[in-house]
């Protein structure tokens, strides 16, 4: 029993870790553009599509394909900001209706994906390595999605804190209108960021392609989550973001396995729900009056 | 060095400006004073490209500027340090300096330019880990005025700078100004405490109700009798 | 006095309808379009005043199943199940709303909780696959025709019940649209702070409205599942149906009296129409128009497509007012 449950444990480390990749792209994208991004876990379902079509009807071997779905990804995501999230700002719709016409984009791209790809799973289909510590197994997939995952958060904490483009997005996130007087092109922000939101959603598409088979449904869940995660540690907060990723992670993990995994489901929402109702501003986030 | 022309500017449908005209040249620090709400900040926000002008011209070394967007003037050789300063709250002092050299010619210069400041603000030196928002008052407008000459500008454009400032604070400012403009940067400067900035300044303008009403040197400003009844207290 | 007379004649003119056209197939139509717009005005009875719900399929889920699941184990008559169903649906938006409402959580924060809620139910009906049938839903027990039972062979019955539904919910509409509540909604959904300093018994007037419209959407729900005698907790709970009770108010404007149900008839028929003509290989592709179509209308015409109709004609008409 004990076994199960550290197995569990671990497992939840390893899906934390990409989780917090989703999570920040989550934050950077709602810290910049201020917009809750409610399709995001269906673009990753998009970036599995495209490495499913590259692979399997194709042919093209694996890691290519990965390569190339990262700026694939990203050029989807700088056309949602041109053609979904510009024209939203400058009708400058209320966060509900922002929510609202991102629930609709959900719609599209599930049922895009039922039509062009059916209902069926699609998976990659890759057998790799299963890995042990005396009685811990781990799938050498979820590994390498893990370590993955840390080196490119790692990668993107410097970037944020080292560099120029990484400070004058943070600097976008606190005060859009003073970037101006950087000398910060705001739009050009907005776009590089949504790019880069929509590249990490390529990421972690490549990294999901060993681990899963894909569905239409398969954004559904995870747009989910990684909602949870971002409200759990502050919106737009990067650091809870990261932490809150692994809380969920290893919860859902642990609750899996000792109940069913839509239990686990329920126990997550259930957090969701707490959250916005006691503590709003998440684990970390600041408080803003109403 | 900066030429403005019948500049006329609305928000939405309410004209703030009608037919302003200022000049300003190299080195030289111009004040505008004039009652809240004379257009004095609008005339500031137009300059530094955050407002469009309905009609006139801004011309700057010699380059039309009216309308270009914000993030190209400051390139061109403008610092704008806008009232309260503006400071990004989550950064540290050392990156809210940092970002201020964001243009491109002025990164070169960044190790350069941040020696400088902490010379002239040791204060920043020793706070340059904390985050903006910790920080007094007067340490927040000192920053933000730091942080626009990390642009490595030529003309700056202080908006109020020592507004909601107790008195003492209030002269370690305009020393700082002072410092700036022994450097040989153009100034021009909105200020509702007239008596100290007319100290500093060559010439001067008094706006009211969006238009420009006098324009006078440092001495004829002084000697005059409204502005002295009005904005000096003698 | 000329728009009660066009309504009657309308009412009329799809009352005989069935029997000038016997098509089970329009029949089939119009009975679904009832059934739904029935939910998504009442639905509407929250939105328009700002309390814009992502959730409601928990109130079909929860009426729904509970009629279902006792007529199945226990031939408890459906007519009580429905009184049941939205009875438990009622016990939920009160914990829930009160909840929200207690802790100051509107617009889109309120609008994401019911969303999480929506699923929570779903996913418990699925949980307790045993009882329920989980993914796969559960079919309820043939009575043949029967009123007791709530079930029936002929289309045509439920095609005027449903139509009974619809006025009904139309009517407790108007009836709201005139009441006291109203002021008080409108109040609160514009400037929620001022509305509070000024006495009004926001917490209250939310409740109030919150369970009406969640009792009506339960019993819609048992409704719907009498029709088809089939409960699955994909179409009757979750974030699916939710979404899609949202939109199609949303579409056709839910701050209007017949904006929902114009909105429901343009979907249900849009889908219809795709699946008609495409068949199987394009399931799905109506709803991809029906996605776009919605982003763009959210962006663009945020009073959706009766509301702005209705704004449209109403510029036409010379303003006597103006001085």
């Amino acid at each position: 029993m004990v076994e199960l449950l550290l197995n569990a444990v671990v497992n939840g480390i390893l899906l934390g870790g990409v989780l917090a990749l989703l999570a920040f792209g989550m934050n950077l994208i709602f810290g910049v553009v201020k917009i809750l991004h409610l399709a995001y876990g269906q673009c990753v379902m998009l970036g599995l599509y495209f490495i499913y079509t590259l692979v399997v009807p194709l042919g093209m071997p694996i890691i290519l394909a990965c390569l190339i779905v990262l700026p694939v990804m990203g050029l989807i995501g700088f056309l949602l900001q041109m053609l979904v999230i510009n024209p939203l700002l400058k009708a400058k719709a209320n966060p509900l209706t922002q929510l609202l016409a991102l629930a609709g984009l959900t719609i599209v791209f599930e049922n895009l994906a039922q039509v062009i790809w059916g209902a069926d799973l699609r998976g990659i289909n890759v057998q790799l390595p299963l890995i042990h510590f005396g009685n811990i197994f781990l799938r050498t997939s979820n590994l390498i999605a893990f370590l993955g995952a840390l080196l490119t958060l790692l990668g993107l904490h410097l970037f944020l804190n080292r560099t120029y483009l990484g400070l004058a997005i943070r600097s976008a996130a606190q005060d859009l209108e003073s970037t101006r007087l950087m000398g910060i092109n705001p739009r050009a922000i907005y776009y590089f960021t949504m790019g880069a939101g929509g590249a990490l959603t390529g990421l972690i598409a490549a990294l999901f392609s060993p681990i899963y088979a894909v569905h239409p449904q398969f954004g559904g869940s995870f747009t989910m989550m990684a909602f949870i995660i971002v409200v759990l540690g502050g919106m737009g907060n990067i650091f809870g973001g990261f932490i809150g990723a692994f809380i969920i992670g290893i919860i859902t993990s642990v609750s899996a396995v000792l109940t069913s995994t839509e239990i686990a489901d329920i126990i997550a929402l259930i957090i969701f729900i707490a959250t916005i109702l006691v503590r709003p501003q998440g684990l970390l986030g600041i408080k803003v009056s109403k | 060095m900066l030429e403005i022309q019948n500049l006329n500017v609305r928000y939405g449908e309410f004209q703030a400006l009608f037919d302003v005209s200022l000049r300003l040249s190299e080195g030289e620090t111009v004040i505008t004073v004039g009652p809240n709400g004379a257009g004095k900040s609008t005339l500031l926000k137009t300059i530094s490209g955050l407002l469009t002008p309905r009609s006139g011209s801004i011309t700057f070394l010699g380059k039309p500027i009216a309308g270009l967007p914000a993030h190209k003037i400051v390139r061109l050789g403008i610092a704008h340090v806008p009232e309260g300063g503006r400071l990004f709250p989550q950064l540290t002092v050392l990156e809210n300096l940092k970002i201020g050299s964001y243009p491109k010619k002025a990164r070169s210069e960044f190790a350069a330019g941040l020696k400088e400041i902490y010379h002239l603000f040791p204060i920043l030196d020793e706070r340059k880990k904390q985050m903006a928002d910790t920080l007094s008052g007067g340490e927040r407008q000192m920053l933000s005025i730091a942080r626009g000459l990390m642009s490595r500008p030529k003309l700056i454009l202080l908006d109020e700078p020592s507004s909601g400032l107790a008195p003492r604070v209030v002269s370690r400012v305009f020393e700082f100004v002072r410092h700036i403009k022994a450097k040989g940067y153009a100034i021009l400067m909105v200020e509702q405490n007239v008596r100290k900035a007319l100290q500093l300044s060559e010439r001067a303008y008094f706006m009211e109700s969006g238009r420009v009403r006098k324009e006078g040197t440092q001495q004829a400003f002084l000697e005059d009798p409204y502005i002295k009844k009005a904005y000096i207290g003698l | 006095m000329l728009r009660a007379l066009i309504l009657l004649i309308l009412l009329a003119a799809i009352a005989i309808f069935p029997h000038l056209i016997p098509s089970p197939y329009l029949i089939h139509m119009g009975t679904l379009i009832f059934i739904w717009s029935f939910v998504t005005t009442s639905w509407s009875y929250m939105g328009r005043f700002g309390l814009v719900s992502l959730g409601h399929g928990a109130f079909l889920g929860l009426g729904a199943y509970t009629a279902g699941l006792l007529f199945n184990f226990y031939g408890l008559s459906p007519w009580i199940g429905m009184l049941l169903g939205g009875l438990i649906a009622v016990i939920f938006a009160v914990l829930i709303g009160y909840a929200c409402f207690r802790f100051g959580v509107i617009g889109d924060y309120f609008a994401l909780v019911t969303l999480a809620l929506g699923e929570v139910v779903s996913l418990t009906i699925i949980a307790f696959r045993d009882i329920t049938g989980g993914s796969l839903g559960f079919t309820l027990k043939s009575m043949g025709t029967s009123l007791l039972y709530f079930q029936s062979e002929k289309k045509i019955h439920f095609y005027y019940i449903s139509l009974a539904f619809l006025i009904l919910a139309l009517l407790i509409w108007k009836w709201i649209d005139r009441s006291k509540m109203q002021k008080a909604l409108r109040a609160i959904a514009e400037d929620e702070i001022a509305a509070s300093t000024l006495g009004v018994g926001i917490i209250r007037y939310k409740m109030i409205i919150t369970v009406i419209s969640a009792f009506m959407t339960a019993t819609g729900a048992v409704l719907y599942a009498q029709y088809i005698t089939y409960l699955n907790p994909h179409t009757l709970s979750g974030v699916g149906p939710s979404l899609e009770i949202a939109f199609k108010a949303i579409l056709g404007g839910m701050f209007s009296l017949w904006g929902p149900t114009v909105g429901t008839a343009l979907i249900v028929s849009l889908e219809e129409y795709f699946r008609v003509m495409y068949g199987g290989t394009f399931v799905g592709f109506s709803q991809i128009i029906y996605g776009l179509a919605l982003v763009l209308l959210i962006i663009f015409l945020p009073k959706g497509l009766y509301g702005s109709l209705q704004d449209f004609f109403s510029r036409k008409k010379p303003d006597w007012t103006q001085k």
